[in-house]
């Protein structure tokens, strides 16, 4: 995977997309992230993403296609998971490589903090990357359980804006949840 | 089971285009607006909500206000902390991955959380994961739920009891709580423009409407029904007895659905359709007929093997079904037995506004829910010169769905109908087509095995009517060359006209 910085002259950048274009090999994709760094990709694993899938199909995709949406950090990590998952195995068929590709998830996602998480659902929304969303939505919603309302509000960097008399009310309204 | 719920999928998404809405406030000690709610546009009153709809489930504003709030705070985005740069339905997104009790402490947490955690269809989902058919209606999913699994829990009533939250701006949960409580506008019912018929013959129903692919009432075919005089809710109640009827992912009892359609209120409530219906209790079976127009039903060579192909229909106002296409290519009849139904239809080459088919086909399906629809994109229609063809259908009518046209219907009251889907002569070949087609096998609904349906429909019929096919290929085949000619005909008409100009 190439990275490359862009110069700050928005009509160089245009020339180095035509340039790449032309030069690049042929199954290779070219994604350039809102604040100018570029990535070579494989077109299978460009395929991940369904806005470029369908690009793709209906042939409108040069072979530079610009995110405007998603900075260059957050790309590069949505590149990362999706290269691992190109081909997804297969649970019953293939338990060994699941087990693998789990680890490796679990592992890609610890290192993230929840504002970097965030960010990739909203890019992985953008660019239709069906698993990506899913898993990080997930990671999330297993941030949130068994904590209680004090911590959510800590993990989300919160103030509790409920006056006393509310906050009764609310507790009341929702006391089953707390005799199991 | 998948890891990860297909999220992409299961929400809907509003990529429709969204008038803001401003709530006018008529009294201004009061924060809460009246139940009316006005639209910059309205030819008459304002939107006419349901009867006991609370002015404002938990206070949400649509965004529009808050323009009009200089200095106001949008307590969604304070009180969701980090997570407040994810748009309204991530957020849902990720607290439909919750079981019920997380949810219910995630509403203790600041009164964004409480809005986010108390909407309605993210317990619509657990009620019918966890309890499926077995719910009893308890005035909102959430309370459904609640009651299930904490009996000794009481909830202290309905929504006085609820919190007020003022200053929480959303458009995405605004729109979910207008389209859940609105009725059908009466601008919205005024065209009818479809043609009516009484007592035709069947050739004239043939070559008038069937053959051409038309849409057309019929009134009059149900008289000698006994579904008219007996079908009432407590009549049905009695003769299907403890009989579980397909509804929505689930199986009900009669006197449960109806429990739940007393008391929902929903954009998209649930409808009972199932397929089933005449073997299930076959009284019912005897109680209809097929009206004479109907009666050549190819699928039937294939016996039991057939597809799906008769559904009996229940559901409240507000119920229905938003533009699609009906599968297999097939024609259809719709005989309303009680109550009524609004029609929109399209005809196969004009895209409803506000659809979007996917190029294959595949997705027939309208991502809007129906009064989102009129809401948003029925006035699109205003100006087309082809107007689509509109109508109500009341009880002891029956609607003709000529094969391929898009049509929406929604219930303008508590409805009980029949529906059949059909091949006959006039669309065998757009049905033997349309089962050809690649993706097929995973459009043919109701049927064990997808892959042969072609084949094996193909066989029946040329088993059952030999020569049929051929015959029909022919007249295809003399219709497109007389037509090729009579153009090439005003084609060289008007190449001589040119000489002769000269």
């Amino acid at each position: 995977m190439s990275s490359s910085k862009k110069s700050s002259d928005g009509k160089s950048s245009e020339i180095e997309e035509a340039v790449a274009s032309l030069t690049m090999p042929f199954n290779k994709i070219l994604l350039t992230s809102s604040d100018g760094e570029s990535f070579e990709i494989d077109e299978a694993v460009a395929r991940k993403f369904q806005i470029i899938a369908h690009m793709i199909e209906d042939d409108c995709a040069g072979k530079a296609i610009p995110i405007d949406n998603v900075t260059g950090d957050i790309l590069s990590k949505i590149i990362e998971y999706a290269k691992k998952h190109v081909v997804e195995p297969d649970e019953d068929e293939d338990e060994e490589a699941k087990k693998k590709l789990d680890s490796w998830d679990a592992k890609f996602v610890e290192k993230l903090d929840l504002e970097t998480i965030f960010k990739i659902i909203l890019a992985a929304n953008y660019l239709n990357f069906e698993g990506l969303l899913g898993f990080a939505s997930q990671t999330v919603a297993d941030y949130i359980k068994d904590k209680t309302p004090e911590e959510v509000r800590e993990i989300f960097n919160i103030e509790n804006d409920f006056t006393p008399e509310e906050e009764e009310a609310i507790r009341k309204e929702n006391a089953w949840t707390f005799n199991g | 089971m998948p890891k990860y719920k297909n999220l992409l999928l299961t929400s809907k998404r509003r990529k429709s285009k969204f008038k803001k809405q401003k709530l006018h406030q008529h009294e201004p000690e009061s924060l809460f607006p009246e139940k009316e709610v006005e639209e910059e546009d309205e030819d008459e009153g304002g939107f006419k909500l349901k009867i006991a709809a609370p002015s404002q489930e938990h206070g949400v504003q649509p965004l529009g206000n808050l323009y009009f709030n200089p200095g106001s705070v949008n307590v969604r985005n304070t009180g969701l902390g980090n997570l407040q740069i994810l748009s309204d339905e991530l957020v849902l997104d990720i607290l439909g991955l919750l079981g019920a009790t997380h949810l219910g402490i995630l509403a203790t947490v600041t009164k964004s959380f409480y809005i986010f955690a108390n909407h309605e269809p993210l317990w619509r989902n657990l009620v019918l994961e966890v309890l499926k058919g077995e719910f009893l209606f308890n005035g909102s999913w959430k309370s459904t739920y609640v009651a299930a699994y904490h009996p000794k829990f009481q909830f202290s009533g309905d929504s006085e009891s609820n919190l007020k939250i003022i200053d929480f701006y959303s458009d995405y949960l605004f729109q979910s709580w207008l389209c859940a409580n609105l009725e059908m506008k009466p601008k919205w019912l005024r065209r009818d423009n479809i043609t009516r018929v009484r007592g035709i013959s069947v050739e004239e129903f043939i070559t008038k409407f069937e053959e051409p692919n038309k849409p057309v009432l019929l009134e009059g075919c149900l008289d000698g029904w006994p579904a008219i005089e007996k079908w009432s809710r407590d009549y049905l109640i009695k003769v299907v007895g403890d009989v579980e009827f397909a509804v929505g992912p689930v199986e009900m009892k009669l006197e449960k659905y109806f429990r739940y359609s007393d008391g929902a209120r929903e954009e998209r409530p649930l409808y009972l359709f199932d397929p089933k219906f005449a073997e299930k209790v076959p009284v019912l079976d005897s109680e209809y007929d097929v009206p004479v127009y109907f009666r050549e039903d190819l699928f039937g060579v294939l016996g039991n093997e057939r597809p799906d192909y008769r559904w009996i229909i229940i559901g409240p106002a507000g119920s229905g079904s938003s533009f699609h296409i009906d599968p297999n290519s097939t024609s259809a009849w719709n005989a309303v037995i009680t109550g009524s139904k609004k029609w929109v239809l399209f005809p196969p080459d004009v895209v409803p506004p506000g659809v979007h088919p996917s190029p294959d086909g595949a997705e027939v399906a309208c991502p809007v829910s129906i009064i989102e629809w009129f809401m948003n994109f029925y006035d699109d229609t205003k100006n087309w010169e082809k107007k689509p063809i509109e109508c109500i259908c009341k009880a002891g009518e029956v609607m003709f769905v000529p094969n391929g046209w898009w049509h929406l219907v929604i219930n303008l009251e508590e409805s009980i109908a029949i529906t059949q889907n059909y091949a006959s002569r006039s669309n065998l070949l757009n049905v033997l087509e349309f089962l050809k087609k690649p993706n097929a096998k995973e459009l043919v609904s109701g049927t064990t095995d997808r892959e042969n349906l072609h084949d094996k429909f193909k066989k029946a019929i040329e088993g059952a009517y030999p020569g049929t096919i051929q015959e029909l290929e022919k007249k295809a085949e003399e219709a497109k060359r007389a037509e090729e000619q009579r153009v090439s005909f005003w084609d060289s008409a008007k190449a001589d006209a040119f000489k002769f100009s000269f």
